[in-house]
């Protein structure tokens, strides 16, 4: 693989289905051995933006190398440095795990002892070796999760592209998934992730990558992405307090300078137009003052989620000022406003 | 744990998709549970041969079983074979691997084909032990059981090819139709009446190869409707026809049979344009590229080969000429006529596809089936009675001119005097579908200039001058 290029570089791809802009003019590039979350409601473009990059599906217009190498142009050679793991697991019936990993070996031109060798690399590597003889299809969804991993994995690909692999997994899964994909990353393999879940994207992630309508809105690290969105003169606060939480909202909606974020099981979190300390003792000591039980009031670090979800916010009012896409002109950045 | 011991059930030499179906298949209890009940069946039956009174009842019973499992059950098994590699995500997998789609198709017909033959092989003793006990033709009942097998992997490449469809009422439609049609005509049909005609050795070689030929047919008809859009299967398989179709007109001329061959030729016909005028028109500047590369050859080759309905209207225009100038020639201008006015029914069908459905359909194929059925039922409804009626009358069916899948029937059943002027006229009406075609594939050829120019350029560089 040419290292002196971008392991992934998509631009001004297009796809439409019928009278629906799935894709409409995303760009981006990714160096190797970046991890990179990719983000996005249902129906952004994610699946089709990675499909494409799969060679599963051919774009509408647009140029997509991976590894150096044109989608269009080279699919054979695309796919040989390509690991897929799509959305939907795929395992089989009446087979084993064993036996599905040796399908899949053989499919990739692993004979004999090779193949051998290389479906036990990837069953320890994936903790699989104890469910050799369990029925693929039989599996918990964690389990079948890595199963599918490991068949990503089968040829060794240099760029790997997971579709919402954490989807479904209960949190021992998840973290057991953050881990492999942490050592896959240490062994310098490019990968593209996409999911739902923004906190362990953002702890997972190099960068982010934030696609919204088929266009790419953001990307850079979490942080940026926090800070691109962070409306100045601000502080996210988390109140708890004793008994039912209609108290604080009601209490929040008539106080001035104060918004209701988000409500919690025991509070609320609200935003205090203000960063300034004694402002918020102040608002505090109000609390107190009229009769709310408060157990708790801290100052709140923003969430990934609550940065994307003001960004779509303030896409809508085209108010957002997009992030230009890392090594690539402005220009693509522009359409994307 | 060590995962040697466990996994060299099957040589590397397999094809891995025809280990994996082998694998799923033989644990199924569908496969077991057949294997079993078939076997209770043909011990009794055996045992109840004995007597020589009941022998006609009994091996009326044993074919029929025979028959029932290997050319019904075990090609059904082949009903969801891709459909559910799509439902499940998993071929696009398989579309990463280094599998070919004519790989997966193959793997999938072949484990139904072997397992098929493993169910033949286990009634072998059965066949001897009655000739032993009913004294029957050994070689004679050997020969029967082959050829039911064959019939049978020709159906599974049927259902195979079909299971690429994933609307599932559309794959019991086609599967009951073609069923009821292939039990109510096929025994009275050209091409068995050929082979019964040719007797001996002969005969058994080209029903062999005309099996071995639609198992080909349905196999890469299959892998085409899976097959990435960069890949160049057309090249193959048209050619593959195309030799096949001149081997066909080749041995009507040298037998002296060529009233026969020309029908089953027309018959083929009609599959391969079905293959080639459903195919999408690829975009994928690669494919053109593959062309250019091989100079001018391959430039005249891509109007012919080239992957697409575009190219599979000129190629299918080619072989129709070919077949009709054949069947001019060694039989009748007229048949001649009749053969030109059966394929302009074909391209009737194709026309309302791209008129009607293109925009909505990845796959031309559904919507061929589908207004396929549509024109059938239309003429089981209304064309036969109204033909009925006009027979029991004398009169001529003037209106069977207006519908090419008619018009031979009407031409049968046509006064002497009217038979010219009535096929005069279907020829005319007929032509309206080739030139609705003809303009279609104009736009869809420019709509593809694009992609051509790009393959081109893949070729001759930017300042190489055009594709087009």
């Amino acid at each position: 693989m040419d290292r002196s290029q971008p392991a992934v570089v998509v631009e001004d791809l297009h796809r439409t289905f019928g009278t629906l802009k799935a894709v409409d003019g995303v760009s981006f590039s990714i160096d190797h051995g970046r991890v990179v979350g990719f983000v996005g409601a249902n129906g952004a473009g994610k699946t089709t933006t990675m499909r494409i990059m799969a060679t599963l599906d051919s774009p509408g217009s647009g140029r997509v190398c991976m590894g150096g190498h044109n989608v269009v142009h080279h699919p054979a050679k695309v796919r040989r440095l390509l690991g897929w793991m799509p959305d939907s697991f795929g395992t089989y019936e009446h087979m084993t795990v064993l036996e599905y990993l040796d399908f899949y070996a053989r499919a990739l031109g692993f004979k004999g002892a090779d193949r051998l060798r290389r479906i036990q690399e990837v069953m320890d590597f994936t903790d699989l070796t104890p469910l050799a003889d369990r029925m693929s299809n039989k599996m918990s969804k964690g389990q079948t999760q890595r199963l599918c991993l490991g068949r990503a994995l089968l040829h060794d690909p240099q760029i790997l592209i997971l579709d919402e692999p954490a989807a479904g997994l209960d949190p021992k899964a998840r973290v057991e998934l953050k881990n492999l994909i942490r050592i896959l990353a240490q062994e310098g393999k490019t990968i593209l992730i996409s999911s739902h879940i923004l906190s362990e994207l953002g702890e997972m992630c190099d960068s982010l990558l934030f696609i919204d309508k088929g266009r790419i809105v953001h990307h850079g690290d979490a942080e940026s992405m926090v800070r691109g969105t962070e409306t100045a003169g601000e502080t996210l606060v988390n109140v708890q307090i004793a008994g039912e939480p209609a108290k604080l909202i009601e209490w929040a909606l008539t106080a001035p300078l104060i918004k209701v974020e988000e409500e919690t099981k025991r509070g609320a979190r609200l935003r205090i137009q203000s960063t300034d300390d004694a402002t918020l003792a102040g608002v505090l000591r109000r609390m107190i003052q009229d009769g709310l039980p408060v157990l708790d009031y801290h100052r709140e670090e923003r969430r990934l989620e609550d940065a994307f979800i003001d960004m779509l916010g303030q896409i809508d009012r085209n108010t957002f000022k997009a992030q230009p896409p890392e090594g690539l002109p402005q220009k693509n950045t522009e359409d994307a406003k | 744990m060590n995962v040697a011991p466990a996994i060299m059930d099957f040589p590397d030499r397999l094809s891995p998709m025809v280990v994996k179906e082998l694998r799923q298949g033989l644990r199924t209890r569908l496969f077991g549970g057949v294997l079993l009940t078939l076997h209770i069946m043909l011990v009794l039956l055996t045992l109840m041969s004995g007597g020589a009174e009941n022998t006609a009842a009994v091996s009326g019973w044993f074919d029929g079983i025979v028959t029932l499992v290997l050319c019904i059950i075990m090609p059904l098994r082949g009903f969801s074979a891709v459909a559910d590699e799509i439902k499940s995500g998993t071929l696009d997998m398989l579309a990463l691997t280094r599998l070919s789609a004519g790989r997966i198709i193959f793997g999938k017909w072949a484990a139904i084909a072997s397992q098929s033959l493993l169910l033949m092989l286990s009634i072998l003793p059965y066949v001897v032990a009655r000739f032993v006990f009913g004294g029957l033709d050994l070689f004679g009942e050997i020969a029967a059981l082959f050829y039911k097998w064959l019939a049978g992997v020709v159906i599974a490449a049927v259902i195979v090819a079909l299971s690429t469809q994933r609307q599932f009422w559309l794959r019991t439609a086609v599967i009951f139709l073609v069923m009821t049609h292939m039990g109510t005509r096929a025994a009275s049909s050209s091409m068995f009446t050929y082979f019964t005609k040719l007797g001996g050795p002969s005969s058994s070689l080209l029903l062999v190869g005309m099996a071995a030929w639609a198992i080909f047919f349905f196999l890469s008809l299959a892998a085409t409707r899976i097959a990435p859009s960069a890949s160049l299967l057309s090249v193959v398989k048209r050619s593959v026809h195309f030799v096949m179709i001149l081997s066909l007109l080749l041995l009507g001329w040298l037998t002296g049979s060529a009233a026969d061959i020309g029908l089953i030729a027309a018959g083929v016909l009609t599959l391969l344009m079905i293959d080639a005028l459903t195919e999408r028109v690829n975009e994928a500047p690669s494919v053109y590229a593959a062309f250019y590369q091989r100079g001018w050859p391959g430039r005249v080759a891509l109007w012919l080969l080239a992957p697409g309905w575009v190219t599979g209207f000129l190629y299918s225009a080619l072989l129709v000429a070919l077949v009709a100038v054949f069947v001019g020639w060694t039989l009748s201008v007229e048949e001649a006529k009749l053969v030109a006015v059966s394929a302009a029914g074909t391209w009737m069908i194709a026309a309302l596809v791209q008129l009607f459905s293109t925009r909505k359909s990845r796959d031309l194929l559904p919507p061929f089936i589908i207004f396929w059925l549509i024109v059938n039922v239309m003429i089981a409804i209304l064309g036969i009675p109204l033909m009925a009626s006009l027979s029991m009358r004398s009169a001529t069916a003037w209106f069977t001119c207006a519908l090419p899948q008619f018009l031979s029937s009407g031409y049968k059943t046509a006064q002497a005097g009217d038979k010219a002027a009535l096929l005069d006229f279907g020829m005319l009406s007929s032509c309206i579908w080739p030139t609705v075609l003809l303009i279609a594939a104009v736009f869809a050829w420019r709509h593809a200039r694009g992609a051509r120019q790009e393959g081109w350029r893949m070729i001759h560089g930017k300042n190489g001058g055009t594709a087009d």
